[in-house]
């Protein structure tokens, strides 16, 4: 009955073996770059290895190499701030979570490490707490994020590559959902792709358990805002999965659309801007709302159609259907995770492909390209001073050709600075807005990737990968995983385990370009603030 | 159903019961024995409970904290883990895990309101310094699953619907804390334990229905004797043996 082969005997762990008990320490990894940041303010790490940059926001996840064995993982470090109250508690829910949650679509939580700090105190005297060092989530690594995929220039999604994404995300959030675990902060940039094209979902800082028999009260205040459905900005404290669908939608819509559908800059706003595509909300299109706490101060004094077939008539019928049912006000009437999957548009041609025919791309997450800016920022001014502003051929890349509401391409050199390789690769394209100018970002942008390397299919994107040999097989359950890739590349990093940065500086010669994708309110320091009433 | 047992960290590490009645050497060395081991962790528990009661959190809190204790006790000495420090910061810890908190602040209060002797008095630092310790101890594995979950259905099933058997079972799970069962066997087995004994106690008839469920009678049985042993031997417990237990570890 007990699985007393995998136990060490007390007083005998076997310190080669994967530690069934007790944590190993962060020295069984080295670290290799850091590849996110979190929201917090304060401190500097003192182990970073490299900083390249000064940056408004401060490190949290870092790609690692473990010693023994070679492999990269990604090391996610558990901010112990509020000293009153211990390990936090939101750690205690996410480590609950992740431990209890084991599917291919959802990021793995391989162990948890501790690291002997050589922090001093006061006096300057060692401290011999070893926890003071840091405590780190240990994730198994994942080349890119969703959002950093899209952005990249010359990336388009095709219609096949769409379907293949939106089954994983779907997949795995109905996983979530039927395990009783809200995520709570769906997109894009925790949406985790390796190069074998597995998505997972990860960062489930904010997730939480609910129950379905007594619905307690939960935090309005989650999912970053852009992201955020009407039932959250309107103050409501019960809900339900729902409210992961209707992110799930956003997301939907933006792959299809090419940029994020509802970019609100505050929760007015936002609300907004939902109404103006899916019309206001009343007793009649959603009963019971005018019940939910701020709905008077959120109606809206116009009438508002809904318009969403209208906007986006472009779309393959499916995939309107499909959207319709995600982006239905009501949460009651949004579509499940589980009916989504077997909605017509996952079954009819062409099908979702098979994840392991989808390009390989070189590594690309959000605080990489923001450590690019940061590179391009300092070029600029090289060459400014330099005198030096000349247009350059574009040797490798075609040009960016981004059509529509995407104005503002940077004008400076806007090539890959070949001398630079990866991981930290060469400012590259800069500055497709996203979301309000200036406006106080989340997360930054993510700008686009370096040139280097650059799969060859460079503007089409995806277009070719077409119906893979990924026949529908009736609607059993999708492709098996597929396990960490293999030689693929690993340049580069991976954030999205980490939070976004709040008010990321996103001055100087980005100007407008600055911004976040959906500012969030809330700010940084969730894991103080929601303490309580989560 | 969240997070399935069978899938569950909790079922993956369940003991057997001859690797819990394990004395880490470094206690057997100051002289505990098995029994002074097992007594001082019945103690703890009945510490849980009571400190519980003042900071007035659920009974799953309680159960979640006498779980960890005792699983830090598979792995860790009394000698180094207090057992008087790692029962409050178990309940502490674990009212976070079961979305239940309870200000650190509040528990040296309490614990020096039900005890005045200054060993177990501890002050906040340390208590947070120890659910570290704790919480690496246990792997960070801090899902425990109880007999509660499924003990409403199977009476309701057993068709049991008198209130004061209701009662028995209930109490009689809440005792199954005071000895390792937890760590050893699934809980439903445990649950369906208690419903056992008090069918017997009760003279209710529910044979049949223990026949048609699909487990393995003699395990069910097996929990059941030793619940009752443990009924049998506790008349025989004085606080002058607890005390001479702990005294052992620290004279």
């Amino acid at each position: 009955m007990a699985a007393a082969g995998a136990l060490a005997a007390p007083g005998q762990l076997n310190l080669t073996e994967s530690p069934y008990w007790g944590s190993r320490s962060v020295d069984c990894f080295e670290k290799l770059e850091q590849i996110g940041e979190g929201t917090y303010g304060k401190d500097a790490f003192f182990y970073l290895v490299r900083v390249d940059f000064e940056l408004g926001g401060f490190s949290q996840v870092y790609m690692a190499r473990e010693i023994k064995t070679g492999e990269i993982v990604a090391l996610k470090k558990i901010r112990m701030d509020n000293e009153r109250e211990g390990f936090p508690i939101t750690a205690i829910r996410e480590i609950k979570i992740l431990k209890k949650l084991h599917h291919e679509n959802v990021i793995k939580l391989k162990e948890i490490v501790t690291s002997q700090g050589p922090e001093k105190d006061d006096q300057g005297k060692q401290d011999d707490n070893k926890y003071k060092g840091g405590i780190y989530m240990v994730f198994e690594y994942m080349d890119h994020d969703l959002t950093g995929l899209a952005d990249r220039p010359g990336i388009r999604f095709s219609v096949p590559q769409i379907k293949c994404y939106m089954r994983q995300l779907l997949t795995g959030l109905h996983y979530c959902h039927i395990n009783q675990v809200l995520h709570r902060d769906i997109k894009g940039s925790n949406l985790l792709i390796d190069n074998e094209g597995n998505l997972k979902l990860a960062d489930f800082g904010l997730a939480r358990s609910f129950s379905n028999e007594h619905q307690s009260n939960l935090t309005n205040r989650v999912i970053t805002l852009w992201y955020r459905p009407p039932e959250l900005l309107l103050g409501s404290t019960k809900y339900g999965p729902a409210v992961d669908m209707w992110s799930v939608g956003c997301i939907f819509a933006e792959l299809l659309h090419g940029k994020p559908i509802f970019p609100g800059k505050d929760e007015p706003e936002q609300l907004n801007k939902i109404f103006e595509l899916c019309g206001a909300p009343d007793e009649s299109n959603w009963p019971g709302v005018s019940k939910i706490p701020w709905y008077n101060n959120f109606k809206p004094t116009r009438p508002m159609k809904r318009r969403l077939r209208e906007v986006f008539r472009h779309f393959d019928r499916h995939a309107l259907e499909l959207l319709e049912r995600m982006l239905a006000l009501d949460p009651l009437q949004r579509i499940s995770a589980k009916d989504a999957l077997d909605a017509e548009y996952f079954w009819t041609d062409p099908p979702p492909c098979d994840p392991k025919s989808l390009p390989k791309y070189e590594s690309s997450h959000e605080f990489q390209t923001k450590k690019k800016r940061q590179q391009q920022r300092q070029h600029e001014e090289n060459a400014k001073r330099q005198k030096l502003q000349h247009p350059q051929p574009h040797s490798r890349l075609p040009p960016i050709q981004q059509s529509g509401p995407r104005p503002q391409m940077r004008t400076g050199p806007n090539q890959p600075m070949h001398s630079s390789q990866p991981p930290v690769g060469g400012p590259g394209h800069y500055g497709r807005p996203r979301g309000p100018a200036g406006g106080p970002g989340r997360y930054p942008q993510s700008g686009t990737s370096g040139g280097y390397n650059h799969p060859s299919h460079g503007g089409q994107g995806g277009g070719g990968y077409g119906s893979g040999p990924y026949p529908p097989q009736g609607r059993a359950p999708p492709y098996p995983s597929g396990g960490m890739p293999g030689g693929a590349p690993r340049g580069g990093a991976g954030s999205g385990y980490g939070v976004g940065g709040p008010n990321y500086p996103q001055g100087g010669p980005y100007g407008g370009s600055g911004a976040g994708r959906g500012s969030n309110m809330m700010g940084g320091n969730r894991n103080q603030q929601y303490g309580w009433q989560q | 159903m969240a997070a399935n047992f069978w899938t569950s960290s909790h079922y993956k590490q369940l003991f057997d019961q001859e690797e819990v009645d394990v004395v880490h050497p470094l206690d057997k060395e100051k002289g505990i024995t098995l029994e002074d081991f097992k007594l001082i962790k019945m103690h703890m528990a009945n510490y849980i409970g009571k400190l519980a009661q003042q900071v007035k959190v659920r009974q799953r809190v309680v159960a979640t904290a006498v779980a960890y204790m005792r699983r830090v006790y598979t792995r860790k000495s009394m000698s180094e883990y207090d057992p008087r420090l790692v029962a409050p910061t178990c309940l502490y810890l674990a009212s976070k895990a079961e979305e239940s908190t309870v200000q650190a602040r509040l528990l040296p209060f309490f614990i020096k309101k039900l005890y005045s002797d200054d060993k177990y008095r501890y002050e906040i630092k340390e208590i947070l310094e120890m659910e570290m310790k704790i919480l690496e101890a246990l792997n960070y594995y801090l899902v425990v699953f109880h007999p509660y979950r499924s003990l409403p259905q199977f009476l309701q099933d057993a068709g049991i619907n008198d209130i004061t058997m209701i009662q028995l079972t209930w109490g009689l799970v809440n005792d199954t804390y005071r000895m390792d069962l937890i760590l050893i066997h699934p809980p439903h087995l445990i649950a369906l334990a208690c419903i056992y004994i008090a069918s017997a106690y009760r003279e209710k008839d529910t044979t049949a229905w223990f026949e048609e469920l699909r487990v393995d009678m003699n395990v069910v049985k097996n929990i059941s004797m030793e619940i009752l042993d443990f009924y049998e031997s506790h008349r025989l417990i004085t606080d002058e043996k607890v005390t001479a237990a702990f005294n052992k570890l620290k004279p």
